[in-house]
C-alpha cells in the first residue's frame, strides 16, 4: 500500500545537538572520517558517502543587525521528481511506496550521474566500493513501522515524520505561528519533496540551500527530450530508408557493359 | 532542582544564566522549547552566544564572573519598582524579621571578618527573637532593620550604571531582562532560572545561586509550577552522586560530615539538629538524630548499638577547619603528603584545574588506581608530555570499568527523580561494574585485616558488607534497599488514642518513608532522603513507569520515585496563599480542600498558615519555616556581594575595596601563580564542555563524536582576531601564567568584546574536553593546564569559568 | 576473384574503418543498455551493469583511438569539400533521394560521405570529450558535466541516426558498396556509377589497380 510520508524539519526548534547526525551513522553503520576543526562546529565539512545527514552551522546577521546562528540539517530531500532517480541508468535509485527515494546499493555502478543531477548535492561517491550512498529515509525502519533513526533521536521535536498532508498542515501552521520570514520549503518544487523544512529565515539566507531548486534543464533535455529522440530519430531513419528503398529504389551501378565514362541516366 | 525538568514547560519566563542548556542538557531543553511554545520568554545571559542563545528569544552577553552584579541590579530593580509578590514576601520569607543591630556591611566586608583566617564569625548574622525564642516580625516591612529594608539598602549600590560598567552589559539590555523577569512577580506568573556549571564554577559560585534565590523569593517564584531555581546537573549522575555524598563534607542525604572535635554522637546530633520555638515552624531537621542513627545502623549493622553510640566513633572525621576537595587533595599530592590515590571514574590530569600541578602531584604518589572505561591522561600520566617515565616511581593500576549501560542501578536526574536503570549489555573483557570493583577490593582488604590486622580494624571489619547475590556478584538492589532503610527488628507502634489497631513492622521490611525512621536503632537507612524509594514489602518504586498525569502539570507521580517522598516540586505549599488557594488558579499544583491538600505530595499535611492553631509555614526545611532572603548559611555573608574573580581584568573591584571573595581559600604552592590585571595576559577566558564530548573527554575514543568535534579550539571574537591578525581555522597558542595549549582559532561573531569600567575587555572561550592521549596523535592538551586552582568558598568547586590568558599565533 | 575488379580501399583503411564501425556500434549498444532501462538486459550479457559501464568506458578508448586514425587517414580526402561541384551535388542530394538528370561527378568521396565523415569526426570528438568528463565527473564543475550529458546524448542521437543512413546506403541503398569494406575490390561499374571522377583521376594518374593485372600497374 502506498502511503506518502513526509519528514518535517522544523529548524526553529533545532539546537544543533547533532543527535541525528550520529544516530544516522549508528543505525546505518557508517564509519567516521578523520576530520579537522576548520574554525566551525560543522563537521564533517560536507555530506559524504559515510555522512548522510549533517548539521550545517551558519552565523548570520539579519537586516536589523541581530546575530542569528542558523542550524540546518542537510540531507536527501526525497523529491517526487527526483533528478537522481531520473538519471540513474540502472534503477538503483528508486521511489519507495512511501515516496522516499531509496537505493539498491548492489545495482549502483558508480556512474555518478545522480551526483551531478541532484539539485541539492546529496548523493556522494565512495571510491573503495565504487558506489554512491545517500539517505534512504531509513527505508527498513519505515517498513518496520519505525521512524527514521534521525527522527527517533531528535530530542526537541525538530524532526517529525508522518502522513504528507498532516505534516504539510503542521509545517504551514508552524510557519504562520513563527511569523516574520518563516516559510515552508519543499512542497513547491520538484513536484514536492518528502522532506519539508520550516525555515525561520528566507531560503536565500541559508548556505548550500537552493532557493528555487529544480531538476536541471540539461537533465530534462537529456532524459525527456534526447532520450526518446534517440529512438524516434533512429526509427525515423530506418523507416525513411525503407520508404526510400521501396519508392525510389537503390542506386544500383549500371551494367558492366556500359561504356567507359558514359554519362549515367 | 527545586522543581523538575518537565515543569520547565509551565514557566512564563525562563532565565538561562550560568548554563548552556541546549548544548549540555539537550534532552531537557525540549521542555524549555515547550514553554516557548506556550509563549514564555526565554532569556540567555552568558559570555558566549551558544546553541542555547540561538533558540532563546534573545541573548545578553555578560563578562565572565559578574553574575552577582547582574543579579544584584535585578534585586534593586525589583524592589525599586515594587515588582515583588508582596504577600509571599511578607509571609513566606524572612523579609519581616528584624536583623541583629550589630550586623553590618562595610565596603565589601560583612561584620565579623577575620582577615587572618580569611573567614567570618557569624554571630551577628542573626535575626531578633522574642523571649519565647520566636522571631520578631514586622509584616509591614517598614522597620528600618527588617530584612527587607536591610536587603534594599545592601543592593541600593547596584545601580544600572554600576552594573553595566562591571558586567559589560548595556543598560538597555539590563532593563530588558529586569523588566521581563521582574514581571513574573505577578501572583499568577512564574519565572524560573536554569543554571549549571556556569554559576558553580566561580569563587562566588554558591553566592551566585543565593542571589538568584533572593530574586525568586521576592517574586514569589519558589515552590510554584514553572518556578524554582533549577540546577541542571550533569550526565555523570551528578545529582545521584551528590545525594549519596560524593563530596567530602557531607554524609549521604546531606547529613553533615563529623569533625574531630565532635567526638560523640550526642555532640554531633546536638550540633546539627536545629531548634525552633516557633509553633508554626515544622523545622523538619529536628528529626536529624533519626537520620544519623539510622545511617550508622546501615553502615555498621548489628555492630552498631546504643552502647557504642551506634559506631559513631568509627566514622572517619575531618579535621576541624580543614577541607578535602580535589584541589586540596592535589595540593597535598604536590606537597608530597599523599601516598596513594583512587581516581575512580575520573581523569584529574585533564579535569582538575591547574593540571600541571596535578600531573606533578601524580608523580609524587606511591601508587595510583584509575578506574575507567578507557585509558586516559591520568592513568598514563607517566608517559605524558614532558614526563620521563624513568623518573616516575608511581605504580599505576588501571582497572577496566563497566560503562553506565553495562550495569544495573538507580540514577537520579536533576529533578531528584530516581529511576531504576537496567543493564543493556555485559561489560567487555575484564571490565566490572564499580560495585563489583569495590566489593573485590574491600573483600581483599578485610581478608588481609582478618589475617594480619591493621590500622583502624573496627572500621574495616565492622562494616556491614552483605551486598552480594547468590553468585557472589555485587547486587545493586540490595544496596538500594539498604539505602532506602529497613526495620532491623520487629517494631510495633501503638496508636495512643487506641482507635486504630497497632502498626506492626517486621524485621527486614523496608521502611516505607523516612517519616518512620527512629533514633533508637530500630531502623537502618543509608540515605534518609531515599527513605520511601521502596514500599514496605520491598517493591522498588524507582521501577515504576506509570504515565498518568491527572494534574496536567507534568508531575507524573507514578513514574519512578522523586525524593523526598515522591514530592515533585519542593516547597510546594508556597504556591498557595494563606488560605491554601493556589496563587495561579491555572496551575493548581496544590490546593487546601476541606481538611487536606490535593495535588502534588505536599510539604507535610499541616494546614495552611491561615489556620491559627495548626497552620504551618511553607518552608519546612528551614528552621524558621520561611524562605531566607537573609541567609546566614554561606561563609561569605548573608547577602550575595559582587567580588571579582581571583584572576580577572580589573585591579580594583568597582563595588568595594574588597577585590576578591574574602572567604575563599587561596593555595600557596609555587605552581599556584596568579596574574590578575596583568598586561601579559589581557583576555578573559572561560571554559566549558561541548555537546559532543563528555567531561574530560573519554568520548574522544568514540569515532563518530571525534569526527563531529575533532580537536581543541578557542572561540575568539572577530575584533580580537582582527587585531591579532589571526584567521579562522588557524592554529594558535593560548597561554596563562600557569601553562599553555595549542588549539584551533574559531573566529566567530558569537563572541563580542565588553566595555568594562570604560575599557574594552576581550573574552575568549575554550572547551575542556581535550587532552594529549588520543586515538591518533594530536598536539592538543588539556585546557585545564591554563586554569586556576581556586574555588567557591563554600563548596570548593573550582573557578573554571574565569582566568586570564593571552592568545598568539602558534 | 573476378577479373577487372577495381581496388577501392587498402588494408589499413579497411581495418580502421572496421575499428571505428565496431567500436561505434559497441558504444551505441552498451550506451543504450544504460540509457534505456528496458535495454538493461544488455548488461546481463556482459555480467551486469557495472561491467557494461566498464565495456562502454574502455570501448570509448578503443573508439577514441580508431577515431583519431580515421580522422588522420581520411581528413584530406573526406574532410575537405571541393567547390563548386560538391555544392551542386548537395543541391541534387547526389541523386540519392530523388532522380536527378545531372549529378555532378564525384571523386573518391561524395559530399554525402564527406558530411558523414565530418559528422562522425565532429560528434565523435564531442562524444569522446563529453564521455571522458562523464567518466570522471567529480573532477569538473557540475554545470559543465550537466552540459556534457546533453552533448553526449545529442551526439548519440545524431550518430545513431547517421549510422542507420550509412548502413542503408552501403547495403541495399547503393548495392555494390559493401565489398569495399570487406575485400577492397569493387566493380568498375560501381565505381563508374558512384565515383566517376575518382575513376578518371586514378586512370589519369595511373594509380588504378585492376585485379588480374596488378603487376602491370
Amino acid at each position: 500500500m502506498k502511503q506518502e510520508l513526509v519528514k518535517l524539519i522544523d529548524l526553529s526548534r533545532c539546537t544543533a545537538c547533532r543527535g541525528c547526525q550520529i544516530a544516522c551513522k549508528q543505525w546505518n553503520e557508517l564509519p567516521a572520517s578523520k576530520t579537522h576543526n576548520s574554525g566551525s562546529y560543522q563537521n564533517p565539512p560536507d555530506l559524504q558517502w559515510n555522512t548522510w545527514t549533517l548539521i550545517r552551522f551558519q552565523e548570520h546577521v539579519d537586516s536589523k543587525g541581530t546575530l542569528k546562528w542558523l542550524f540546518r540539517k542537510d540531507g536527501c530531500m526525497h523529491c517526487t521528481d527526483a533528478a537522481c532517480a531520473k538519471v540513474c541508468p540502472t534503477e538503483a535509485l528508486y521511489h519507495t511506496q512511501f515516496g522516499s527515494v531509496s537505493l539498491h546499493v548492489d545495482k549502483c555502478i558508480g556512474c555518478k550521474e545522480c551526483i551531478v543531477a541532484c539539485p541539492f548535492g546529496v548523493p556522494k561517491y565512495d571510491e573503495t566500493t565504487n558506489k554512491i550512498y545517500k539517505c534512504d529515509l531509513c527505508y527498513t525502519r519505515l517498513n518496520g513501522n519505525q521512524p527514521p533513526a534521525c527522527v527517533q533521536s531528535c530530542p526537541t521535536g525538530t524532526l517529525q515524520i508522518g502522513a504528507k498532508d498532516a505534516m504539510l498542515k503542521k509545517a504551514y501552521s508552524r510557519a504562520k505561528e513563527l511569523g516574520g520570514d518563516a516559510n515552508v520549503y519543499g512542497d513547491k518544487f520538484v513536484d514536492g519533496t518528502h522532506v519539508i523544512y520550516v525555515l525561520p529565515e528566507k531560503a536565500e539566507v541559508y548556505e548550500n540551500l537552493p532557493a528555487d531548486p529544480k531538476v536541471p534543464l540539461s537533465i530534462v533535455v537529456w532524459k525527456d527530450v534526447l532520450k526518446p529522440a534517440g529512438l524516434l530519430v533512429a526509427g525515423g531513419v530506418v523507416a525513411g530508408a525503407f520508404l526510400h528503398y521501396i519508392t525510389k529504389g537503390p542506386k544500383t551501378p549500371d551494367e558492366e557493359t556500359t561504356s567507359e565514362g558514359g554519362k549515367q541516366i | 532542582m527545586t522543581n523538575h525538568y518537565i515543569d520547565l514547560k509551565n514557566s512564563d519566563c525562563i532565565l538561562i544564566m550560568g548554563s548552556n542548556a541546549a548544548e549540555n542538557h539537550p534532552i531537557a531543553f525540549k521542555w524549555i522549547l515547550r514553554a516557548k511554545d506556550r509563549g514564555a520568554k526565554i532569556i540567555h545571559v552568558d559570555p558566549r552566544f551558544t546553541r542555547t542563545s540561538a533558540r532563546c528569544d534573545y541573548h545578553v552577553p555578560l563578562r565572565s564572573g559578574t553574575d552577582i552584579a547582574f543579579l544584584g541590579g535585578m534585586i534593586k530593580h525589583i524592589i525599586d519598582n515594587n515588582m515583588i509578590q508582596e504577600e509571599y514576601v511578607q509571609y513566606y520569607t524572612n523579609a519581616s524579621q528584624i536583623v541583629n543591630p550589630d550586623y553590618a556591611f562595610n565596603d565589601g566586608l560583612f561584620s565579623g571578618y577575620n582577615a587572618e583566617k580569611r573567614g567570618y564569625n557569624k554571630d551577628t548574622w542573626t535575626t531578633k527573637k522574642d523571649e519565647k525564642g520566636i522571631p520578631v516580625r514586622d509584616y509591614t516591612l517598614q522597620d528600618p532593620n527588617c530584612v527587607y529594608q536591610v536587603l534594599k539598602r545592601h543592593y541600593d549600590r547596584y545601580t544600572l550604571d554600576k552594573v553595566s560598567s562591571i558586567t559589560g552589559v548595556s543598560k538597555e539590555n539590563l532593563l530588558k531582562v529586569y523588566n521581563e523577569y521582574g514581571a513574573t512577580g505577578a501572583k499568577d506568573k512564574a519565572g524560573t532560572e536554569c543554571y549549571a556549571l556556569g554559576w558553580t564554577h566561580h569563587t562566588v559560585g554558591s553566592q551566585n545561586i543565593r542571589a538568584m534565590s533572593i530574586i525568586q523569593l521576592l517574586l514569589g517564584n519558589m515552590g510554584v509550577c514553572g518556578g524554582g531555581i533549577n540546577a541542571l546537573r550533569g550526565e555523570p549522575n551528578v545529582q545521584g552522586s551528590t545525594d549519596h555524598a560524593i563530596l567530602y563534607n557531607i554524609l549521604p542525604g546531606y547529613l553533615k560530615m563529623p569533625s574531630g572535635s565532635v567526638d560523640t554522637l550526642a555532640k554531633y546530633n546536638e550540633k546539627n539538629t536545629p531548634k525552633s520555638s516557633d509553633p508554626m515552624s515544622v523545622n523538619w531537621y529536628q528529626n536529624y538524630p533519626k537520620y544519623s542513627v539510622s545511617f550508622l545502623k546501615a553502615i555498621w549493622g548489628d555492630k552498631a548499638t546504643p552502647e557504642n553510640e551506634f559506631g559513631y566513633s568509627w566514622l572517619p572525621k575531618i579535621d576541624d577547619g580543614k577541607h578535602y576537595s580535589i584541589m586540596h587533595a592535589t595540593d597535598q599530592m604536590y606537597a608530597g603528603k599523599m601516598k596513594g590515590f583512587f581516581a575512580y571514574g575520573s581523569n584529574i590530569a585533564v579535569s582538575s584545574p591547574n593540571s600541571n600541578k596535578v600531573r606533578k602531584g601524580l608523580q609524587k604518589l606511591q601508587w595510583l588506581v584509575n578506574v575507567n572505561i578507557f585509558d586516559n591522561e591520568t592513568a598514563s600520566f607517566w608517559k605524558g608530555p614532558g614526563v620521563d617515565p624513568k623518573t616516575v616511581d608511581t605504580e599505576v593500576f588501571l582497572l577496566p570499568a563497566a560503562a553506565s549501560m553495562e550495569k544495573e542501578g538507580s540514577q537520579s536526574n536533576s529533578g531528584r527523580l530516581v529511576q531504576w536503570r537496567y543493564k543493556a549489555a555485559n561489560p567487555p573483557g575484564d571490565a566490572l561494574s564499580d560495585g563489583d570493583i569495590s566489593m573485590k577490593i574491600m573483600d581483599a582488604v578485610r581478608e588481609l585485616y582478618q589475617k594480619e590486622g591493621g590500622a583502624c580494624p573496627e572500621q574495616v571489619l565492622n562494616l556491614k558488607w552483605d551486598y552480594k547475590d547468590a553468585f557472589g556478584k555485587f547486587n545493586a538492589l540490595k544496596v538500594a534497599q539498604q539505602i532506602n532503610g529497613q526495620y532491623v527488628k520487629d517494631v510495633t507502634i501503638e496508636d495512643p488514642t487506641g482507635k486504630t489497631p497497632p502498626e506492626v513492622n517486621k524485621k527486614g521490611e523496608c521502611v516505607p518513608t523516612f517519616v518512620k525512621l527512629m533514633a533508637d536503632g530500630s531502623t537502618s537507612c543509608g540515605n534518609w532522603i531515599m527513605g520511601g524509594s521502596f514500599d514496605q514489602k520491598g517493591l522498588n518504586k524507582m521501577q515504576k513507569r506509570g504515565k498518568e498525569d491527572p494534574t496536567g502539570l507534568g508531575l507524573f507521580a507514578e513514574w519512578a520515585y522523586a525524593w523526598p517522598v515522591n514530592r515533585r516540586i519542593i516547597y510546594n505549599r508556597a504556591s498557595c496563599d494563606l488560605e491554601g488557594k493556589p496563587y495561579n488558579p491555572k496551575m493548581k499544583l496544590l490546593e487546601w480542600v476541606g481538611d487536606k491538600w490535593v495535588g502534588d505530595v505536599p510539604d507535610g499535611p499541616a494546614p495552611p498558615m491561615a489556620d491559627k492553631e495548626k497552620g504551618k509555614y511553607p518552608f519546612i526545611m528551614k528552621v524558621d519555616g520561611v524562605g531566607a532572603l537573609f541567609g546566614p548559611g554561606m561563609v561569605e555573608g548573608p547577602f550575595a556581594e559582587h567580588y571579582e574573580p581571583l584572576e580577572g581584568p580589573l585591579a580594583k573591584n568597582p563595588m568595594s575595596a574588597q577585590l576578591t571573595n574574602p572567604a575563599m581559600t587561596v593555595f600557596k604552592s609555587d605552581l599556584d601563580k596568579v596574574a590578575n590585571a596583568d598586561a601579559k595576559f589581557p583576555y578573559v577566558c572561560t571554559t566549558y564542555s561541548a555537546t559532543e564530548h563528555w567531561c574530560s573527554g573519554f568520548t574522544r575514543w568514540q569515532p563518530w563524536l571525534l569526527e563531529a568535534m575533532p580537536e581543541a579550539y578557542v572561540e575568539i571574537s572577530e575584533k580580537l582576531a582582527g587585531s591579532l591578525g589571526i584567521k579562522n581555522g588557524e592554529k594558535v597558542k593560548v597561554s596563562s601564567i600557569r601553562g599553555e595549549v595549542k588549539c584551533v582559532a574559531m573566529v566567530t561573531k558569537r563572541m563580542t568584546p565588553f566595555t568594562v569600567e570604560g575599557k574594552v575587555v576581550h573574552q575568549v572561550g575554550m572547551p575542556c574536553n581535550y587532552g594529549w592521549f588520543n586515538p591518533e596523535k594530536t598536539d592538543n592538551d588539556a585546557t585545564n593546564l591554563l586554569t586556576i586552582a581556586v574555588g567557591c568558598a563554600n563548596t570548593f568547586c573550582p573557578e573554571y569559568k574565569c582566568l586570564m590568558v593571552n592568545v598568539t599565533k602558534a | 576473384m573476378k577479373k577487372g575488379m577495381i581496388k577501392a580501399t587498402g588494408p589499413a583503411e579497411r581495418v580502421v574503418h572496421w575499428c571505428v564501425a565496431l567500436s561505434c556500434l559497441l558504444l551505441c549498444i552498451t550506451g543504450m543498455g544504460m540509457m534505456y532501462h528496458s535495454l538493461n538486459f544488455i548488461g546481463t550479457l556482459v555480467g551486469g551493469m557495472g561491467n557494461l559501464k566498464l565495456v562502454h568506458n574502455f570501448g570509448g578508448i578503443f573508439f577514441t583511438a580508431s577515431l583519431v586514425c580515421t580522422i588522420l587517414m581520411w581528413w584530406k580526402e573526406a574532410g575537405v569539400f571541393s567547390f563548386p561541384e560538391d555544392a551542386e551535388w548537395i543541391k541534387a542530394a547526389g541523386g540519392y533521394l530523388w532522380h536527378v538528370d545531372n549529378v555532378p561527378e564525384v571523386g573518391k568521396y561524395n559530399p554525402g560521405q564527406k558530411m558523414f565523415f565530418l559528422t562522425v569526426a565532429l560528434f565523435g570528438a564531442g562524444m569522446v570529450v563529453s564521455g571522458f568528463i562523464m567518466w570522471f565527473p567529480l573532477g569538473f564543475s557540475v554545470k559543465l558535466v550537466r552540459l556534457m550529458y546533453v552533448l553526449h546524448a545529442l551526439g548519440f542521437v545524431v550518430i545513431f541516426a547517421f549510422f542507420f543512413i550509412h548502413l542503408y546506403l552501403v547495403t541495399i541503398g547503393a548495392p555494390g558498396s559493401a565489398p569495399a569494406m570487406f575485400t577492397g575490390w569493387v566493380t568498375k561499374a560501381w565505381v563508374k556509377k558512384q565515383h566517376p571522377k575518382w575513376l578518371k583521376e586514378m586512370e589519369k594518374h595511373g594509380t588504378l589497380v585492376v585485379s588480374g593485372d596488378e603487376k602491370t600497374s
